[in-house]
């Protein structure tokens, strides 16, 4: 058989099967579209045939490409809905958190030895935390949680300030759990970098707000959003260095092998990242700097870690054993 | 591992489920870049306009609602533009898309959110040093398929998406056929049929030096050998027992 017969025999049902993926390329399925998938099979077996008989490059690219376009069309994805994401926050994400309870902890010790390092050395030697935040830094620190108790509710009193705010920490603080996360990239040394920098920046803050501001008007505004926060932060941590761990400890497959895998159960870790973080954005905008006792602060911000604690231990624990 | 032998082209085979071999073809970096300023200028043309209507509707909605919309604007252009567009029908930006390109899972399949994540967040990392992109180049000449580190982590590679047919032009067909002498790889066996396929494009001097290296398979040179191995091609195509 030439390639002319070839073409001549089966040009009318590549027609056909052209039509109907032209169709529903364009959203608009017409003609025998449950005829598509023993169409595809058969253009796979014309494609071979015609590789195998070397028809030319002509009819091989054109069958090519046709293949292709059907195989887009049959192995696209059904997007999971609102279930998926109930699902996710209520089963997978704490689940993928336990699955990787060491990374939690190193991510918990990049960031709190520094923060708590910083925060201490206010008093020895405040010279540290100077030179960690620079003139700059103090002198916003000062605007902040200078001396008098509402200063932030104050500074938050403009129309739409809260807003703008809120919208601040999504640009600022989830930007910061995605870079933190793309640094395990580099072998994890970008992700431990941001850990210990955002430790030692924040506790040089908290140490000097203790030494030379109002503790008080600095501790009841971070209690509320702090646990959504630092855990976030330290979720997109573990995320970046599942990357990192692969890359410098792939085991037996090959590095980019151990890196794909990786990244994919990396996943719910940065989407868990992003949603605590979002969350963090909500009440750091919206609440944290309401004029309120501190009293009711602490308590709240209290209550928010003991949240978390019992989501990470318990959440989606039934969920395991159906699996 | 068994390495396989060189390749004459960036054709990237793929065996589908299906058991046909597709064959995509792999973008490499020059294109890439070219995509990638096309859409940086977008981007910057988008947040200019976003800023200028946002500043006049801050005239309403107050300043400072204004200054966190531009902020968060900022946001999801910086992170999500490549997530949302490469998620579409077409899998790709409109960079990409203007030049033809397209983003798929390595086996040729449309990619997920999760994996356009991945790719668009590492972009981070691929961007070092100070944006120039020096990480991302050197993964894309590093490895086989000119995948960056945002690539390889999502398993994605960056094709062409729908090819310019590739121009044929028969030269006159050949008056006689002649069998194989010696037995050939499919690769091999198919650069003979371009050869056939093409010879219409160009010159007889052309034709005469690129017949000469296949001179052990003809066994002449010069025009002897353009003649030889068109009839060869010629026989592989229709004359051979096809199984």
């Amino acid at each position: 058989m030439t390639v002319g017969d070839f073409e001549h025999k089966n040009a009318a049902r590549w027609a056909e099967y052209e039509a109907v993926v032209t169709s529903m390329e364009k959203g608009k399925p017409m003609g025998e579209v449950d005829q598509l998938p023993r169409r595809f099979r058969e253009l796979c077996l014309d494609l071979s045939l015609a590789e195998s008989r070397f028809y030319g490059e002509r009819l091989t690219e054109r069958l090519n490409g046709l293949v292709i376009r059907g195989y887009k069309l049959i192995y696209r994805r059904r997007r999971g809905g609102w279930e998926s994401v109930v699902r996710f926050a209520a089963v997978e994400f704490p689940q993928a958190v336990r699955r990787d309870a060491a990374l939690f902890w190193l991510c918990n010790a990049a960031f709190w030895l520094p923060f708590f390092a910083m925060m201490f050395s206010a008093h020895h030697d405040i010279a540290w935390i100077q030179s960690v935040l620079g003139a700059e830094g103090m002198a916003s620190m000062e605007q902040m949680y200078g001396s008098k108790e509402d200063q932030i509710a104050f500074l938050r009193s403009e129309y739409g300030s809260n807003f703008m705010m809120f919208c601040f920490y999504i640009f600022n603080n989830v930007a910061i759990d995605f870079r933190i996360f793309a640094g395990g990239m580099v072998a994890g040394i970008g992700t431990l970098f941001f850990l210990l920098f955002n430790g030692l920046h924040i506790g040089a803050a908290a140490g000097y707000v203790n030494h030379a501001g109002n503790p008080e008007s600095f501790w009841t505004f971070v209690a509320g959003h702090s646990s959504f926060e630092l855990l976030g932060m330290v979720c997109a941590g573990m995320a970046g260095m599942r990357l990192g761990l692969a890359i410098l400890r792939p085991g037996r497959m090959t590095r980019p092998r151990a890196l794909a895998l990786a990244a994919k159960s990396a996943l719910p870790l940065i989407y868990g990242a992003a949603l605590l973080t979002f969350l963090a954005a909500v009440v750091e905008g919206f609440w944290s700097a309401q004029p309120l006792p501190s009293a009711v602060k602490y308590s709240v911000g209290i209550t928010f870690w003991v949240l978390h604690a019992v989501y990470f231990l318990f959440a989606g624990k039934g969920g395991a054993r159906a699996a | 591992m068994a390495e396989a032998l060189p390749r004459l082209d960036t054709l990237q085979t793929v065996e589908l489920a299906d058991g046909v071999e597709i064959r995509l073809r792999i973008a490499g970096p020059i294109l890439r870049i070219a995509a990638y300023v096309v859409d940086l200028a977008i981007r910057i043309a988008a947040l200019i306009l976003i800023g200028v209507a946002l500043s006049l509707a801050g005239v309403a909605i107050g300043e400072n609602v204004a200054e966190g919309l531009v902020l968060l604007s900022y946001f999801l252009m910086d992170w999500f533009y490549p997530v949302v567009f490469e998620l579409g029908k077409r899998g790709a930006t409109p960079g990409k898309r203007l030049l033809g390109l397209r983003v798929v899972q390595s086996n040729g399949s449309p990619i997920t959110l999760g994996q356009s994540i991945l790719r668009n967040f590492i972009r981070f990392i691929d961007g070092m040093p100070l944006f120039f992109y020096a990480f991302g180049l050197s993964s894309c000449l590093a490895t086989k398929r000119f995948q960056r580190l945002g690539d390889l982590a999502a398993d994605t590679v960056v094709v062409y998406d729908r090819l310019a047919p590739m121009p044929v032009l028969p030269a006159p067909p050949p008056m006689a056929a002649a069998p194989l002498t010696m037995a050939l790889t499919p690769d091999e066996t198919r650069s003979l049929v371009w050869f056939r396929d093409r010879a219409g494009l160009w010159s007889e001097a052309r034709r005469a030096e690129i017949a000469d290296q296949a001179a052990h398979l003809t066994g002449a040179t010069g025009q002897a050998g353009v003649t030889r191995l068109m009839a060869i091609a010629h026989w592989v195509q229709e004359k051979r027992k096809n199984h």
